[in-house]
């Protein structure tokens, strides 16, 4: 789950949404999920082309944090989105 | 408690070509005849985006009675980045409708069924429907919409609760919602015969309990509970004009979709004021918001920031005064409401002495 080779994407049904400069919440089925800076961060970087590694990879360009502690923090937050049914996950062919 | 609109739920009618006796809609259908138009709707989406709101929900009633001003407002939700869902029973979600509101940009479809079975289903619906509601449960699954299968539980399918979540199973559902039918309107004229009993309230959560483990990775089942048999009352709306406002097929703006009935009040007009003026500033919106309106117990309770005193409507509908602590709390001075309700809910069982509603 979330592994380096896989490329999350937003299920159906779930949208992104910048509220303004400091709100951005999960739109999904039914719910509104308010999102913390590091989840929106994370998940404004979801456009079914990058893999998790290169999400964790453009947060480390922005963010001072240590780059595997950015990448635990990428795999962790979009295994709980997948296993929620939010975001689904397909293996990079590369 | 900061007030902020997030989700209006738009009734475009009250009308429906079923008959389901748990029904909140209001018993006097009638009353809402005049029916605000697709110019009053789109005013309502636009002022419902600026005041914040966040997602729409369209139901009724059946909203799909009014298709093709159903498909106009899905499209200008969209156009002001509003999350919308569709609340419908399904017997009119032909594929031509469907292409209209996925182009739209409809995000999710929530679909009912009344049971599991036709016989069952067919006789709570007051018509033969379950076969249709299956069929466009597929289409709607073929589409890839983001689809919500729910079924509104009480005495006479809760026994059969298993087979439900069976049947959403072999659908490949991916979120069912299984509700214990919530006692308003037409679903509180008929109380005595909806009511379940302790025992198969208990055996339903089991079962549902159960199946949420087994299916975790597959399914989700949101389970509504039987507030009538719990401790403490639901977090109603998350509170009164917190988070939630109803738009009637009529016009009038409700804090909750129950809340016509609540005698002691009245409610403004989306034709009248704005939706802005009203969420803030109304008479109606204002009653119980806080804590500050709260008699006791709540006032002095520890959980009225997660409660918030339960349910305006039902305190009203079971003592005469909104005002009241909602009776389904045990702290609940009316307590002995429930209790007298549930001891002795009617003396015969089955759908068939339930009264359909009508108009």
């Amino acid at each position: 789950m979330g592994g380096e080779q896989s490329i999350p994407a937003f299920s159906r049904g779930v949208r992104l949404r910048r509220v303004d400069d400091s709100r951005t919440v999960l739109l999904v089925p039914e719910g509104i999920v308010n999102l913390n800076a590091p989840a929106a961060a994370t998940l404004s970087l979801l456009d079914g082309a990058r893999t998790c590694d290169d999400i964790a990879a453009a947060l480390s360009a922005r963010f001072s944090s240590e780059p595997a502690a950015i990448a635990a923090d990428v795999r962790e937050l979009i295994g709980r989105l997948a296993a929620k049914g939010w975001v689904v996950l397909r293996t990079a062919s590369r | 408690m900061t007030h902020q609109a997030l989700s209006l739920l738009a009734e475009l009618t009250y009308r429906c070509n079923l008959q389901c006796p748990y029904c909140y809609n209001p018993l006097d259908l009638r009353a809402y005849a005049d029916e605000l138009a697709e110019d009053d709707w789109l005013r309502v989406i636009d002022q419902a985006a600026a005041l914040g709101v966040l997602q729409i929900h369209f139901s009724g009633g059946e909203p799909t009675l009014r298709a093709d001003l159903l498909v106009a407002l899905v499209r200008r939700a969209r156009q002001r980045e509003l999350y919308s869902n569709l609340i419908t029973q399904g017997t009119f979600l032909d594929d031509a409708l469907l292409g209209k509101l996925v182009a739209a940009g409809l995000d999710h479809v929530q679909i009912s069924v009344q049971g599991a079975h036709a016989p069952l289903a067919d006789a709570i619906a007051g018509t033969a429907v379950h076969e249709r509601k299956v069929a466009a449960l597929a289409r709607v699954l073929q589409t890839g919409l983001a689809v919500t299968l729910n079924c509104v539980l009480h005495r006479a399918n809760i026994d059969e609760v298993a087979d439900i979540i069976a049947l959403a199973e072999q659908l490949g559902i991916r979120r069912l919602e299984l509700a214990n039918a919530q006692l308003y309107g037409w679903a509180f004229r008929n109380r005595a015969g909806l009511l379940p009993s302790r025992e198969q309230v208990a055996a339903a959560a089991e079962t549902v309990a159960s199946a949420q483990a087994r299916l975790r990775e597959r399914m989700e089942i949101v389970y509504v509970l039987a507030d009538y048999y719990e401790r403490y009352p639901k977090p109603c709306m998350h509170g009164w004009g917190q988070r939630f406002m109803t738009v009637a097929p009529d016009g009038r703006v409700l804090p909750c979709p129950a809340a016509a009935a609540i005698a002691q009040l009245s409610f403004e007009n989306v034709r009248d004021r704005s939706l802005a003026d009203i969420w803030e500033h109304s008479r109606s919106f204002n009653a119980y918001r806080g804590m500050s309106w709260m008699p006791e117990p709540c006032r002095s309770c520890d959980r009225r920031a997660i409660d918030f005193g339960g349910c305006r409507c039902q305190a009203f509908l079971l003592t005469g005064d909104a005002r009241a602590t909602d009776p389904a709390c045990t702290l609940s001075p009316h307590h002995a409401l429930i209790e007298h309700a549930i001891a002795d809910p009617g003396a015969a069982t089955g759908a068939e002495r339930l009264v359909p509603r009508r108009a």
